[in-house]
């Protein structure tokens, strides 16, 4: 029994210390946005225009809904509804991939307008930071396909899906900074 | 499960001669003991040649003139030359980082196809990751009277292999990383399999340095190398410190390992 706690502490102050490093990491790519928007301040807001509000709102509600729904599947998952969970677990996945066709959509959207990658510095960080945050949503998927592997299995607990809504969370979360960056700050 | 040795510390002698020899002759580790200072003598070397010697870190700008690059050949020529005859020499010591990583893997509750996979792809990286750009570099520094458009081809070549194909060890580090997080012979700490996954992001977060010659994302940006090698130090000096206490715990059992 000592070996199991002492094993599952293990494992979420892993958990805890990847989400703390990939925070410090993205903080580091917002500073560093915002002192070359600072050096450029009417070129970043000017490009920024080009954007759609529309696109970034659907990307922020879509996540932000998968959040809710995660946080009932690890509710569940603690009241021991664990097939209840999983379906949770499931709507949360299905939400990620709406969150990622809206995001192609609009990148291609952006390319035939002719923004891409080297078209300015605003729209370099754009592709950047969206990208990167959408290899942390495919990521997500791993963690969240793992919970529900193990919420339909023998041996279900809350553990799994508390690591992947712990993760899932910190995505959603480097989500609204990057809206806020890209999209809303004048 | 067996636990087999332990290093059995009250038979050491006190000089520090008389203790090689002793490790040399009766320590049971002393393969893994060579392996691990192996690794850390070679990351060392790595630093002090490719910062100190030949100044290919921090890497100059992607965006200079021809003018530039000829200048910054002429001011490192010897520390190029030299540096990189160095490498060559220590080349080989890359190999006991990979036996040492391979081997924690070959302890592990898991297939042994991890740590093969593991040591060809670490292996195979190694080639466009350090010995192209060594050469490259070398040959670009070799004959100073060389055209100017070759000295830069040179010069971009040099820096794209050396910077733009990290992307390479990313199978690499996925492989360790899926390792330490499904194996259940606790041979490396659960945070460790975390952390290679930031350091498998950022050998993603370098692919930009292939099409951008100025800004952030270049070969020389702050994201694309400075982040990187940010995470990439803590990377290097976590997994440093990880082997070590992996060969410290190591009983040459089959089961899991005990504190």
């Amino acid at each position: 029994m000592t070996t199991r706690t002492n094993a599952l502490s293990e494992k979420q102050f892993g958990l805890w210390t990847f989400i703390l490093s990939e925070c410090v990491i993205f903080s580091a790519y917002f500073v560093i946005f915002m002192l070359y928007r600072m050096h450029d301040a009417e070129g970043f807001r000017s490009a920024q225009t080009q954007l759609s509000p529309a696109f970034g709102m659907l990307n922020t509600i879509v996540l932000l809904t998968s959040s809710w729904q995660i946080a009932l599947s690890v509710q569940g998952a603690r009241s021991g509804m664990h097939a209840a969970a999983a379906r949770r677990a499931i709507i949360t996945l299905g939400l990620g991939v709406v969150f990622i066709l809206s995001k192609l959509t609009e990148w291609t959207r952006e390319s035939r307008s002719g923004h891409t990658f080297g078209t300015n510095d605003f729209f370099s960080f754009y592709f950047f930071l969206t990208g990167i945050h959408l290899v942390h949503v495919f990521i997500g998927f791993a963690f969240i396909a793992a919970a529900i592997r193990n919420l339909r299995g023998d041996e279900a607990s809350a553990e799994s899906i508390e690591a992947a809504a712990t993760y899932w969370h910190m995505v959603d979360f480097l989500w609204v900074v990057i809206f806020a960056l890209l999209y809303v700050a004048g | 499960m067996t636990s087999v040795v332990a290093e059995n510390d009250s038979a050491r002698p006190s000089s520090l001669f008389d203790r090689l020899a002793w490790h040399w002759r009766s320590n049971p580790k002393i393969d893994l003991w060579i392996a691990w200072w192996g690794m850390l003598i070679f990351y060392i070397l790595f630093g002090v040649i490719f910062v100190l010697m030949t100044h290919v870190i921090p890497p100059p700008s992607p965006a200079w003139s021809t003018e530039q690059i000829i200048q910054w050949f002429g001011e490192h020529r010897d520390g190029i030359r030299y540096g990189f005859s160095l490498t060559f020499l220590i080349t080989g010591m890359a190999a006991l980082c990979n036996a040492i990583i391979g081997y924690s893997m070959w302890r592990m509750s898991i297939s042994k196809a991890f740590p093969i996979a593991y040591i060809i792809l670490y292996s195979l990286s190694a080639i466009p990751g350090m010995l192209f750009c060594a050469i490259l570099f070398t040959v670009g520094a070799l004959r100073p009277e060389r055209d100017p458009a070759l000295i830069v081809w040179l010069y971009e070549a040099a820096m794209l292999t050396f910077v733009g194909t990290m992307g390479v060890f990313l199978l690499g580090t996925l492989v360790w990383l899926i390792a330490v997080l499904i194996d259940k012979n606790r041979v490396l700490p659960p945070w460790f399999g975390y952390l290679n996954i930031c350091n498998l992001l950022t050998e993603v977060v370098v692919a930009p340095a292939w099409t951008a010659r100025r800004g952030a994302f270049s070969w020389s940006g702050s994201i694309t190398f400075w982040v990187d090698v940010a995470v990439f130090g803590v990377y290097t000096a976590a997994f440093i410190a990880v082997l070590r206490r992996m060969v410290e715990r190591e009983d040459f059992g089959s089961g899991p390992l005990t504190d």
